[in-house]
Formats: C-alpha cells, structure tokens, sequence
C-alpha cells in the first residue's frame, strides 16, 4: 500500500506493543513501535510519521511530555493517548500537549480502530 | 503492719477477684503460699492445689536467672516483664509478671508478692491496631498495584479479543476444507476445481501460516501475561495474612524483597532500587509484622522523594542493606528524599505525628513500627544519609525477644 499512514506506537511494555500490532494487522498502517521515549524520539528524529499513539505512565519522561517534545519534532503527527488512567491527566494538559485523543487500557477494539480511522483521516475499509 | 493497726487476715487475699491480675504471695522457697481468686483462672488450676506448689517455673527468664529466684535471693525487683503461662490444658496465654520481694524488719528477704496480668485483650487489641495500619498501608499502594495488574490486563484481553477473530478465520478455512471433501466424493472434476481454488483463496486470505505461529504467540504472551497477575496477587494475599500466636524462623532478605514486589510498581517510575544484602541467619520473629515494618520505611522512603522530586526533577534512589552483627542481624532503608526536618527527629516515632499531606499519611505507620520492633526486642534508629535523605535502621536479635 504506497498510502500506508504511518503510526508511530509507544509503551514501555513490549506485550501490549504486541498486541496492539496485532489488533491493528488489517487497518492497513505502516506500525513503528518504540519501547522507551528516547527511542521514539529518535525514530522521530529520523522519519515523519502520521500518528503517534503513546502511553502515558513511563519511566523518564510522561506521555504527555513526550507528546509534546514529538510536536516540536513532528507537528503535523496526530497525537493520542493510551493509558489506564484516563481521568489523571488534567485536560488543561492534554489541551497544551495537542492531545485529539485518548484511549482507555484495555482497550475496545472496536473502539480502538474506530478512534485511530478518526485520527488519521482514514475511511473505514 | 504497724502497731495496733487494724490487722487484715492475709487468707481474705484469696477472695479477692482482681479482674485478669493474678496476685501470688511466695515463702523463701519460690512455693505458694497465697494466691487470689483470679490465678485460679489464669493458671487454669483450682485455688487450693496452687497453693502450695512451686513457683519457680511459671516465671520468665531474664538475665542471670529467674525473675523469682532472682527476687528471692538477691532482692531485685521486676516490672511487666513479659511471658506466657501454660495451662494444663495446654491453654497458653500471655502475661505481665511484676514480682517484688519481701523483706523482714531486719532486711532478710522472706519471699515474694508477684502479679500476672493476662495481656490476651490486649494482644487481641494491638492486633487489630496492626491489622488496620496495614490495611491502610495496602490502600496507599492500591493505585499502582491495580495499574500493574492492568497492563497485562490490557494485553491478555486484547489478544483474547484477536483469538476469537483467528478462530473465526480458521472456520472460514475448515469450511472451505470440508466443501472441497464434499465436492471430492461427488467426483465432479469441474466442482473440485472450484472447491480447491476457493481453499486456495481462503487461506490466502487469512494468511493460514501467519495466524497459526501469531496465534501461538498470542497465547503465550497471554500465559506470560496471567503469571503475572498470579505473582501480584500471591504478593499481596501473603501481605494481608495475619501473623499466628508463635514467633517462627524467617528470612528477612527474602521478607524484604517480598514487600519490595509490592511496593515497586507505585515507585518504579521513579525509583532506582539498590539491594546489598548479607547472608543471614534465620531470625526467631513475626515476620507479617516485620513485612508491615519494611513496607512502612519504604512507602516512607518512597513519598520522601516524591516530595524532592516536585521541586528537582529526575530520578531517586532507595537503597536496601541487610548485614549479620554477632548474634543480630541489621536492615537498613536509605532514601534520597527530603530529609527529616532536625526540629521534627525526636517526634517521628510518636503516634499521630506526620508531615504528610493530609490523607497519605495516618501519622501510625513509624509509631507502629517502632512498637512492632521493640515488641521483637530490637531497636529502630533514623540518622540523616549523604546527600540529604535518611537511613532507617533496623535491628533485631536473632532469637527473638529475650526473655524479660
């Protein structure tokens, strides 16, 4: 697919890394993972993507910090949240981070793609 | 007495119920001589056999001999020293024993009064108290042990979910399967084509190969995943238990490393944790009670550097020490937290003190600990650490409480 939107995907625990993969198999995204905020940082550094879709409780550095380092980065990635904890980060945050979206640990997979189709502009196949 | 005063008939002694205190009064032999109305019940013996009897072995031991013998020879006297008294029902119930002597005129010792003060209502109470500071204790970590159990939550159900579709996907393939059979017995060479070329396309479509190794994957990353969770809820269900009446013979690194586990996920954004643990010996001790002790200087040493880190981002560090001194062992928590204010040192250990923001603290997590420890015969010390934080340093001796 030469239109493949790109999704950069971040989260300190490699299973749910996994998982999301292999939720997202067949919504046709170039998936790029990173496991720690300085790795997807420098993936950043080194290829634009579309989306980013990050978790927010890691080691260093938040998600919504990351967020916003990757903007300065990559302004025009679309930028979501996953987390357990939805409700701990105040929306003023999310406001300042360009936060569209956010996405509930466990997720709905429905909801999942439903979400990310929004984010990225992309029909429904 | 003193002269001419009213006489009080020391046989009314026996009358007297003093709720749970049992009263003795012992001749120079260590044998009973009298005994209240409520060492029948605390010796679980009638009245009249106890008098009588010797004496001596119902008393704890303490330095350079029995509390009695130690009375009754050399005059020193005793204050809630604290024991146990067997029944003859095997009934074991804890006590207080104060013992005095009693001296002549003429300074010669003539025996001893001694009072047991069955503590079972009281134990009964601090066990409580325990019981409702860990659970406290329990409810501070529940937010990170709940996020732990989440993400792999997260994944097992996601991959759950992608299972079902891989099924779904491979039914799709067994029905093309049994079509291309049907279509074999009929025997109708054009139909069997068909049949195969939708096989074919099938499980083209479906990717057979890649969903049976991804579907495998799935299933162990899940596996790996519900160990965890196992693991989670082993730690902390050991943490709730209660301890039983007797002092058992426990590892402490490993009751350390124990507590760490359910400590860590609410630090280990945050945290480096350090380990330097010695070899040591089993320890005579509670070790519910110990655990509750290192998961108090921990959560302590967590929100100590919590509160640093608010205003010097970056990382902090607990650093656990375990070492064997001669016959006690020493566990110490450094933290690189805020420090304990100089002001504030002689308060830590009193119950209701805190400097913590209101609802993270009950103000009875160091008062209990220092109690938990003193209970086990050992002493807990803070001093200040380089670089600001502190040390909380535990020890304890080997064999449990000495006797007295």
């Amino acid at each position: 697919m030469p239109d493949a939107p790109a999704l950069l995907i971040v989260d300190d625990e490699a299973r749910i890394l996994s998982a999301l993969r292999r939720a997202l198999r067949r919504e046709g995204y170039e998936i790029v993972t990173a496991e720690t905020v300085a790795d997807a940082l420098r993936i950043l550094d080194e290829r634009p993507v579309d989306g980013i879709l990050s978790d927010h409780k890691m080691p260093g550095m938040s998600g919504v910090q990351f967020l916003e380092e990757a903007s300065r980065r990559r302004p025009d990635a679309v930028r979501m949240i996953i987390t357990g904890w939805t409700e701990e980060i105040p929306s003023a945050r999310l406001e300042e981070a360009g936060v569209c979206a956010l996405v509930t640990k466990p997720w709905d997979d429905a909801r999942l793609k439903a979400t990310l189709r929004r984010a990225l502009g992309v029909r429904p196949v | 007495m003193s002269e001419g005063g009213p006489a009080v008939d020391l046989d009314l002694i026996g009358e007297v119920a003093l709720g749970n205190v049992a009263v003795l009064v012992v001749d120079g032999d260590g044998r009973v001589v009298r005994c209240n109305a409520s060492a029948a019940e605390i010796f679980g013996r009638e009245q009249k056999t106890l008098v009588g009897c010797s004496a001596t072995a119902w008393f704890p031991e303490a330095a350079g001999g029995g509390i009695l013998a130690r009375a009754l020879t050399e005059g020193v006297r005793f204050q809630d020293s604290e024991s146990w008294v067997t029944r003859p029902d095997g009934v074991r119930t804890p006590v207080a024993v104060s013992c005095a002597p009693i001296a002549a005129p003429d300074g010669r010792l003539r025996g001893a009064v001694a009072s047991f003060q069955d503590l079972s209502g009281i134990r009964q109470l601090q066990q409580r108290v325990l019981q409702t500071e860990k659970m406290a204790a329990i409810g501070q970590l529940a937010a990170g042990v709940a996020h732990e159990i989440n993400n792999p939550m997260g994944f097992i159900h996601a991959n759950l979910f992608q299972m079902g579709e891989y099924v779904a996907d491979l039914r799709r393939v067994s029905e093309a399967v049994d079509a291309l059979r049907k279509s074999a017995e009929l025997g109708n060479a054009r139909e069997i084509v068909e049949a195969a070329g939708r096989l074919g396309s099938v499980s083209d479509e479906v990717d057979v190969d890649f969903l049976l190794s991804d579907l495998a994957k799935a299933i162990r990353e899940s596996q790996e995943g519900s160990e965890r969770i196992r693991h989670i809820v082993q730690d902390l269900r050991d943490f709730s238990h209660q301890d039983t009446g007797e002092q058992v013979r426990s590892d402490l690194n490993q009751c350390l490393d124990s507590t760490a586990n359910i400590v860590w996920p609410m630090m280990k954004h945050v945290i480096v944790l350090e380990r330097e643990y010695e070899d040591l010996p089993a320890v005579l001790c509670y070790p519910m009670q110990l655990k509750q002790v290192f998961m108090n200087l921990l959560v302590n040493a967590f929100q100590a550097i919590e509160e640093k880190l608010e205003v010097a981002p970056g990382t902090g560090r607990i650093l656990l020490q375990t070492a064997r001194r001669g016959d006690r062992v020493v566990v110490s928590v450094t933290d690189s937290g805020v420090g304990i204010d100089p002001a504030n040192v002689d308060r830590i250990f009193a119950p209701f003190f805190t400097t913590k923001k209101v609802g993270t603290g009950t103000g009875l997590g160091l008062s209990t600990a220092y109690n938990i420890v003193h209970r086990h015969g050992g002493s807990l010390d803070v001093e200040s650490a380089a670089g600001g934080g502190v040390t909380f340093r535990l020890t304890l001796p080997v064999d449990g409480m000495p006797r007295a």
